[in-house]
């Protein structure tokens, strides 16, 4: 009992570290402007391990609500299952898009894509919604990102100025 | 052993999903966007690298903004998060604080 609420106190900080990772991953990533293209694409591509670790560090949740889906499931873990595949199916189309536009990583690795401008389209079509959901993801995860921000930011950075105040005052 | 089965299964299905768009947008793509913008069957050749010019701007490396704008894309996309974000878990922590402080009605 002890021991699984240790892990998953574990899994909590190190999902809430992940999440923090892919947000700025993907704000940077976003916004190839600023970024320039390498950055963008490099950094992009990389993203897919951190969102491989966020997805097994879900797994439970996953596999149960893949289980359930049809049977007895609250209607916020129904949505957001739907929401989650679409999130993952527009990012796989992000990314494919992104792979057939490719000016930087796929000539490094010296692959030659087929020329289809529909992709750039489809790109832009996939980031914008990929946007637009990931605020949805955000809000119906809200209290757990707050929880999580006061367990592990908020509450240990309160307790570090208590306990140098303590110090203060003995000495 | 475990956790790579389920990266294994994670990867298997993006493999999938990206396999079903490749067909799909080069089965619809090369009949509508694609190819058919140059009806003399010319198309342009591009290098590895190279980018085409016209309609697509909107990739253009980093720097070539005005002074202060390479924040705006960054900032934009934060503001459209945070407002999607407030708009859908405000209602709700709303509601989650009303339903708590409902009395309990005896039945």
């Amino acid at each position: 009992m002890i021991e699984n609420q240790t892990k998953s106190k574990s899994q909590t900080k190190i999902k809430l570290v992940i999440d923090i990772i892919i947000f700025f991953v993907f704000l940077i990533a976003m916004d190839p402007r600023s970024s320039g293209i390498a950055v963008h694409e490099w950094l992009a591509t990389s993203a897919l391990a951190a969102l491989v670790v966020h997805l097994l560090l879900s797994w439970d949740w996953i596999v149960g609500i893949t289980r359930r889906f049809a049977g007895r499931v609250n209607n916020v873990s129904r949505i957001n299952y739907i929401l989650n595949w679409l999130l993952f199916t527009d990012g796989t189309i992000i990314m494919l898009s992104g792979f057939m536009i490719s000016e930087s990583l796929m000539p490094f690795l010296g692959i030659s894509m087929p020329q289809n401008f529909a992709w750039r389209s489809i790109h832009d079509m996939t980031a914008n919604l990929f946007l637009l959901l990931l605020g949805i993801h955000t809000a119906l995860h809200w209290s757990w990102i707050v929880d999580a921000f006061k367990r592990y930011v908020f509450q240990p950075v309160a307790k570090l100025f208590s306990m140098s105040r303590k110090k203060d005052m003995t000495t | 052993m475990k956790t790579l089965g389920r990266i294994l299964i994670i990867l298997t299905v993006f493999a999938l999903v990206m396999g079903i768009t490749y067909v799909a947008v080069n089965a619809g793509g090369t009949s509508s966007t694609g190819t058919q913008r140059f009806e003399n069957g010319e198309r342009p050749q591009f290098e590895p690298g190279q980018r085409p010019g016209g309609d697509f701007e909107g990739r253009r490396e980093g720097g070539e903004r005005d002074g202060g704008g390479w924040m705006f894309g960054l900032i934009k996309n934060v503001g459209i998060i945070a407002v999607v974000t407030v708009l859908i878990a405000l209602p709700r922590s709303i509601a989650r604080n009303k339903k708590r402080s409902m009395p309990v009605t005896a039945e």
